[in-house]
């Protein structure tokens, strides 16, 4: 698996990650700015997103329109948005078209207008989201969860508050552009059919004159209570619970991504046998891996109808009790081949290679090859991931419930 | 690229995209049969027998299946509509074989009583997880107000009652009748070895009965009812959620590619005239268009989200814009933008074994036809804005329609 991977630094810390993979036609480039939510000042949730979304709205001396339509005439699948650390702006491609879409990125990112004549379109496009999340209950439950699990800002979403957005100002928005939409910390991968010199000269050209900040460190707050419930009048009820395991950036993420692939990452995994194969409890069932840099979260959630909720609650409790101790081979190795070919697939899509460079490159400083990936999973055994999990078996869980009644959590959840 | 085929003396057609370039390989079963072939009672078999064939042949555990999907490092899955069940896994190249022995071996399934109890009630699950999900059914019985009594109006998952009602057998039946060798295709795409491939189905498949392509029950459909309105309340929503139906190009229909164009013009989830008018104001969540297709029939499908009450007038703004774009056109700009966009998806998308499964498979299951990316590419750039024009022409996108609104309140004051 031979890879050609490339970075470079430019004077104002601005991070360039590329890959060449000759056999694409395709080009995927992405902008990361460290402008995401959780510098949203309490009272203003939201703020990000907004922000996000208005640096679309007009930009160097394209107006609103005049950026999608140059995007999308250039053939450009385009997306925008904003997480918890970051404001992303990437595209996919034509190789032929990415000087077309250059000079359209570096105005959004360093020229946005904010022009007034579009703040309260904007303010209504977050709004229409926020309230189609509402009738989301998967997503409901999920960041009900997070906001109890994590502490402020991580656990608050997003997306934003209705009444956060409701109340701010354009000049809210000016001005966390202003502080946050800066180098350093901003990151530009690009992967596909590239050619690397051209591509930095390009990036330097455009984006050299982008004046740094100052950075701006996140203090976390106290997390909130570990059992909660959502009332909500429908007919199933789901639930969800999460613990902390190490970040991304700890070695020991592998073991811990091991143990929850057993217990619910594919058809095989506990979860889904127990649940679902046997049981029929409901349709979907799973846990994951989710990690920020300084810490992650392991998160299960099931939907199901309301009578047979406390049943499906209690057998994911007991499944998560009987995993330290009990890992067989055969499910490590099922682990093992997931991973790599998910590893390997990445390749044929420039995207997706582009997004996971620059994850890495957050995470760990670094972009791994797929063979050092792979490697950390290859070696794995079950005696290394059951060491670690004897060390940290699943504690201190958060469990939340969203449908007409509460659940009971028939567990100690400090023990 | 190269497209091989090769069919086998029971009547399965054996087909393969091979790519240079892929590291992955994509193969599946195309059974040619979906809710529009299920007979009164036996509404929702179909998907339901989609969940069986996943427990088990008579000497393969349904917990074996999954066992040995996630022991070769399988993105494995199936899924159900109208006129097809799919079953597909996408794989490393080394691994084909050991896929499509599985796969093969699951579509002549145990169907057994116990596992067929216990997923009875999954499938009642997801019924009930859709129904409590946007669009709250909206989207189903707008089919079914369009189509009216026509298998298509059909939803494809049943619902409570007729699963709650179906036997077994009737099951095992449907399948006798539904999965013969001639209604399926075995197809693949990426890094396939074509030799091994046909090599393995002539081993695997070769016992299965002879049996030409069972033909579909169902009438042609009828022309829409047309000018029917529905509501659906749910009082917890926060959104009200609408369907529009109204008929369109079927996928026999040469401008079947022009009404795809038109509604990226018209609805793309950006950059169209929908977008502009009601996503980019904030007044709507979400307003799109999209070309539909069946074997005999199509749709223009309209989906708004928004407040409550801004459902009825928006609804009304967008058969104006419809009716206007008929009116006066598309301007050489905006057409470029749409085809420039379908061009770079057909592109992209080519890029990925798994897509061109769904594309190549799809296609020929449904029409024998095989088109590589470059034969699309070609279709979509000789497009011209008389082609749209045409269709607007055609296919009165601001006549009679079906529409369902659900919501909190949408009954008129």
């Amino acid at each position: 698996m031979k890879q050609s991977l490339f970075t470079a630094t430019l004077d104002n810390g601005i991070t360039l990650l590329g890959e060449h993979l000759p056999d694409l036609e395709s080009v995927a480039v992405a902008f990361h700015a460290p402008a995401g939510a959780v510098h949203d000042p309490a009272g203003q949730s939201g703020l990000a997103t907004l922000a996000g979304e208005l640096c679309l709205r007009g930009a160097g001396d394209r107006t609103s329109r005049e950026i999608v339509e140059s995007l999308e005439h250039a053939g450009v699948q385009w997306s925008q948005g904003v997480s918890a650390t970051h404001a992303s702006f990437s595209g996919a491609m034509v190789a032929r078209r990415l000087p077309e879409a250059m000079p359209i990125y570096a105005d959004l990112l360093q020229r946005p207008r904010l022009p007034d004549g579009e703040f309260e379109n904007a303010r209504q496009m977050v709004l229409q989201n926020l309230a189609g999340t509402e009738d989301d209950p998967a997503h409901r439950t999920l960041l009900a969860l997070r906001r109890l699990h994590l502490p402020a800002p991580w656990g608050r979403p997003t997306e934003g508050v209705s009444a956060d957005v409701e109340a701010l100002a354009l000049d809210d928005v000016r001005h966390f552009v202003t502080e946050h939409l800066r180098p350093p910390g901003v990151i530009v991968a690009v992967a596909g059919r590239i050619a690397w010199d051209d591509f930095v000269s390009r990036v330097e050209r455009e984006f050299a004159g982008w004046e740094p900040g100052p950075g701006h460190p996140v203090t976390a707050g106290p997390r909130g209570p570990h059992v909660g419930h959502v009332p909500h009048d429908a007919q199933q009820t789901h639930v969800a619970l999460a613990w902390t395991v190490p970040p991304y950036r700890d070695p020991a993420s592998y073991a811990a991504t091991a143990a929850l692939g057993i217990l619910g990452g594919g058809a095989s995994s506990r979860l889904f046998t127990e649940v679902r194969e046997r049981r029929g409890l409901c349709y979907g069932v799973s846990a994951g891996y989710q990690t920020h840099r300084d810490f992650a979260l392991a998160v299960c959630h099931a939907g199901t109808t309301a009578a047979r909720a406390q049943e499906t609650l209690d057998v994911i409790l007991a499944e998560i009790d009987r995993l330290p101790g009990s890992i067989t081979a055969a499910e490590l190795d099922r682990v093992k081949a997931r991973a790599k070919s998910g590893l390997v697939m990445q390749q044929e899509s420039s995207a997706a290679r582009a997004g996971a460079m620059a994850r890495q490159w957050y995470h760990l400083g670094r972009v791994q090859t797929l063979a050092e990936e792979l490697a950390h999973y290859d070696g794995l055994t079950v005696a290394g991931v059951e060491a670690w999990l004897a060390d940290n078996p699943p504690r201190d869980l958060t469990v939340v419930s969203l449908g007409r009644e509460p659940l009971e959590v028939r567990r100690g959840l400090s023990a | 690229m190269d497209f091989l085929h090769e069919r086998l003396p029971n009547g399965l057609d054996v087909i393969a995209e091979t790519s240079a370039a892929a590291v992955s390989t994509s193969l599946g079963f195309f059974v040619q049969t979906g809710a529009r072939d299920e007979r009164g009672p036996e509404h929702g078999v179909s998907h339901f027998l989609e969940h069986m064939v996943f427990k088990g042949t008579p000497d393969l555990s349904g917990d074996e299946i999954n066992r040995r999907f996630d022991a070769l490092g399988a993105a494995a899955n199936a899924f159900t509509s109208e006129e097809d069940t799919v079953y597909y896994a996408t794989v490393l190249p080394e691994r084909q074989d050991e896929a499509l022995d599985l796969l093969a071996r699951m579509m002549r399934p145990a169907l057994r009583g116990a596992d067929f109890d216990t997923e009875k009630l999954v499938i009642l699950e997801e019924i009930r997880m859709y129904d409590d999900q946007p669009p709250f059914g909206a989207d189903e019985r707008c089919r079914a107000a369009h189509f009216g009594p026509h298998p298509l109006g059909r939803s494809v998952l049943g619902t409570v009652e007729s699963i709650g009602g179906l036997p077994v057998e009737a099951m095992r039946d449907y399948h006798r009748r539904r999965y013969a060798p001639g209604s399926m295709v075995l197809a693949a795409a990426g890094a396939v070895d074509f030799a091994a491939l046909v090599a393995g189905a002539r081993r695997l498949c070769a016992d299965w009965e002879p049996q030409a392509a069972t033909p579909r029950i169902a009438p042609p459909p009828p022309a829409s009812a047309g000018g029917v309105t529905e509501r659906i309340v749910r009082p917890a929503a926060a959104l009200a959620y609408a369907t529009r139906l109204t008929p369109g190009p079927s996928e026999a229909h040469a401008d079947r590619f022009a009404a795809k164009l038109l509604a990226t013009v018209l609805g793309d989830g950006s950059g169209s005239r929908l977008y502009w008018e009601f996503v980019d104001t904030g007044a709507a969540e979400q307003a799109t268009l999209h070309h539909q297709e069946f074997l005999d029939a199509g749709l223009f499908l309209t989906q708004l989200s928004c407040d409550a009450a801004d459902a009825d007038e928006l609804l009304d703004r967008v058969r104006d814009i419809y009716a206007s774009t008929a009116r006066d056109g598309i301007s050489a700009r905006e057409f470029e933008q749409a085809r420039n966009k379908l061009a770079a998806r057909v592109v992209l998308a080519g890029e990925r074994p798994r897509r061109r499964l769904f594309e190549v498979g799809g296609e020929w299951a449904h029409a024998g036809v095989y088109r590589s990316v470059v034969d699309s590419l070609t279709i979509v750039e000789s497009l011209t804005r008389d082609d749209l024009a045409r269709v607007l022409a055609t296919w009165n996108l601001a006549g009679p329609a079906a529409t369902v609104i659900a919501g909190p309140d949408t009954a008129h004051a």
